[in-house]
């Protein structure tokens, strides 16, 4: 049986067998990176947000006029992380882009542990995460009822769609490779994917109802992607603060989302293809050429957005506007922040038109992590930087995070590591039968496979 | 009778005659067969889109009727905007109608597809992994062993007859 991306032999058993090796077998170093990042995660997440719970929103750099920091930036950043798998999960899946199958999993499973941290930061930036329930419509005693004119209101509902559809996403394509697996493995296992399996046999009826299915879910997501960070880039466009109110924010915002989405993507499949050597007959170079031509074409649009963001910007010739901008791209330290997010986002993914470049993994490494760092650095310079320079220069103040807020940030990345890579063990991090369909329909005579 | 099958041309020539000679036949398999499933034993149809498009419909309304309703129940005024702004109400109305279309979506999968279930049920794991099957139902006992036989002829590595 050969697969058309991979060029390798492979057959529908050795499929299986690779993804419970994958899940049953774990080494001492596997272990030891876990607890690794799940430390990290408690000591440099966990503590601090709990010692900002006791201490109050003062441990922050949090203060009159810049009220959105870190924790709103990192929001931004997670929304956008999350993007890509839904992208490639939904949208080439509904153009019949079939190297997406064996790289659709593992991002959507990115995209849920992304969802879980852009969650967490906004109850870390509310302040009494306890109250959480009161951003929800809900009846009440004190008759009180969330204001739908608000584009944070939209936010709440736009992000709890998305994580809703994510999840029922997520599980539903799972469900017959849980069959599969109960099948493939013993113990405990056995019992618990029998159960996720929910009775799945693969008959054609149920493969009727699931493909439907899949074309429907993939149709309503596509459009709730571009919805979400549309609405993300609403809550600062609906304001009329300098350096927030731009109507190209909506674009710029889909636009950023997927490329540090993919970058995110990229970086997480090399991280598992080093991890699981087997991994590297189902995610080949082929793959990082594909997301990587996606990646430049972003890059470029990304590129042009930022420059028609300035333009009009300087065309308004509005003095707060024009404040603003000699601020975030001619004063220090945001000038150099400015040239280094120009740097990885324009510059650097320009290398990207090279396919020699686009199949190595390590160039691919160092391009995802630049594009990361560009891309937060974008979040940045528009959160807390707009609001430093906002109006009249009785309310100038320059923001920069304390080491609470620098210190969750990190820990989020290390909490997300943690999870993503405990997933690994519990959930397949392929999709079976989708891989499955790669490598062919094994046909006795015509097409197939013999 | 079920039989296994190695190869999907010789399983679906044996579901065609199958199912041409008046039995109820099932599919099993291990990836979606789509078109050549439906190119052999004629294209299935389910409502499925259409609860999908209820949910969709319904979750609009729903979205509607719940900005509407708040601002019709709670009339604040806000900076001279209006108490019934169409912007906002499309705004909650659009993520509501994805959200009820997904969930009536998962809905009609469960329904449709039968599923959970948890009891027992023809099947063979071999079916979750890299074999397919063709489940003939309806076969009186005195043709057992011919409908057997066909399969075999028709490529079959392993016919069962279940209880």
């Amino acid at each position: 049986m050969a697969d058309q991306h991979t060029n390798k032999e492979l057959t529908y058993r050795e499929v299986n067998e690779d993804v419970v090796n994958i899940m049953t077998q774990t080494g001492p170093m596997y272990y030891l990176t876990v607890a690794l990042f799940g430390t990290a995660a408690v000591l440099l997440f966990i503590f601090p947000w709990a010692y900002q719970i006791y201490a109050g929103q003062g441990v922050t750099g949090l203060n009159t006029p810049v009220f959105w920091g870190v924790y709103l930036v990192n929001f931004v950043f997670w929304v956008g992380i999350a993007h890509a798998g839904t992208l490639i999960s939904a949208m080439l899946f509904i153009t019949h882009t079939p190297w997406r199958r064996a790289v659709a999993r593992s991002a959507e499973t990115m995209t849920l542990f992304a969802l879980m941290f852009v969650g967490l930061f906004v109850f870390i930036h509310m302040g009494r995460p306890w109250n959480f329930y009161w951003t929800m419509p809900y009846p009440n005693p004190r008759q009180l009822w969330v204001n739908f004119m608000s584009p944070l209101v939209f936010d709440v509902v736009a992000i709890s769609t998305y994580a809703t559809s994510s999840i029922i996403f997520l599980f539903f394509g799972m469900i017959p490779d849980f069959a599969s697996l109960s099948h493939s493995m013993t113990g405990w296992r056995k019992k618990f994917y029998g159960v996720l399996s929910l009775g799945w046999r693969g008959t054609d009826k149920e493969w009727h109802v699931q493909t439907k299915a899949t074309i429907f879910f993939s149709s309503f997501v596509m459009p709730l992607v571009a919805s979400v960070h549309s609405i993300v880039s609403w809550d600062f466009a609906l304001s009329k603060v300098p350096g927030y109110s731009k109507t190209v924010f909506a674009p710029y915002f889909v636009t950023g989302a997927l490329l540090s989405g993919f970058a995110g993507v990229v970086l997480m499949l090399i991280i598992i293809r080093r991890s699981f050597p087997a991994l590297k007959k189902y995610i080949t170079a082929y793959h990082f050429d594909r997301i990587g031509l996606f990646m430049l074409v972003l890059s470029l649009v990304w590129s042009y957005l930022t420059g028609l963001e300035v333009l009009t910007g300087l065309y308004a010739d509005n003095t707060f506007e024009n404040e603003h901008l000699i601020y975030k791209i001619l004063t220090t330290p945001s000038m150099q922040l400015f040239m280094l997010m120009i740097f990885s986002n324009t510059i650097l993914p320009l290398v990207l038109m090279s396919g020699r470049i686009r199949k190595c993994t390590s160039a691919m490494l160092v391009i995802s992590i630049f594009v990361l760092i560009g891309m937060w650095l974008e979040r940045y310079l528009i959160v807390p930087n707009s609001l430093s320079r906002k109006f009249l220069p009785w309310m100038w103040h320059d923001y920069s995070p304390t080491w609470v807020e620098g210190s969750i940030a990190i820990g989020a990345f290390c909490g997300f590591i943690t999870l993503f890579m405990i997933s690994i063990k519990i959930f397949p991090i392929i999709s079976l039968y989708e891989v499955k369909e790669d490598v062919g329909i094994p046909m006795k005579k015509g097409h197939g496979y013999e | 009778m079920l039989g296994l099958f190695d190869y999907v041309d010789d399983l679906l020539e044996a579901a065609q005659e199958m199912k041409n000679a008046g039995y109820c036949i099932t599919v099993f398999s291990p990836i979606p067969l789509g078109h050549e499933i439906e190119h052999a034993i004629g294209e299935k149809k389910n409502p499925l889109k259409w609860l999908t498009l209820l949910g969709a419909v319904g979750g609009f309304f729903t979205g509607l009727v719940f900005t509407l309703g708040t601002s019709a129940m709670y009339p604040l005024s806000r900076g001279g905007k209006p108490i019934f702004a169409i912007t906002p109400t499309l705004l909650i109305a659009y993520e509501t109608t994805i959200l009820f279309g997904v969930l009536f979506t998962i809905g009609g999968f469960f329904l449709f597809s039968r599923l959970p279930f948890f009891g027992k049920r023809p099947n063979d794991e071999a079916f979750n992994i890299d074999s397919f099957g063709l489940m003939v139902e309806g076969v009186a006992s005195d043709s057992e062993a011919e409908i057997g036989h066909r399969l075999v002829e028709f490529g079959a590595k392993e016919v069962k007859t279940l209880e």
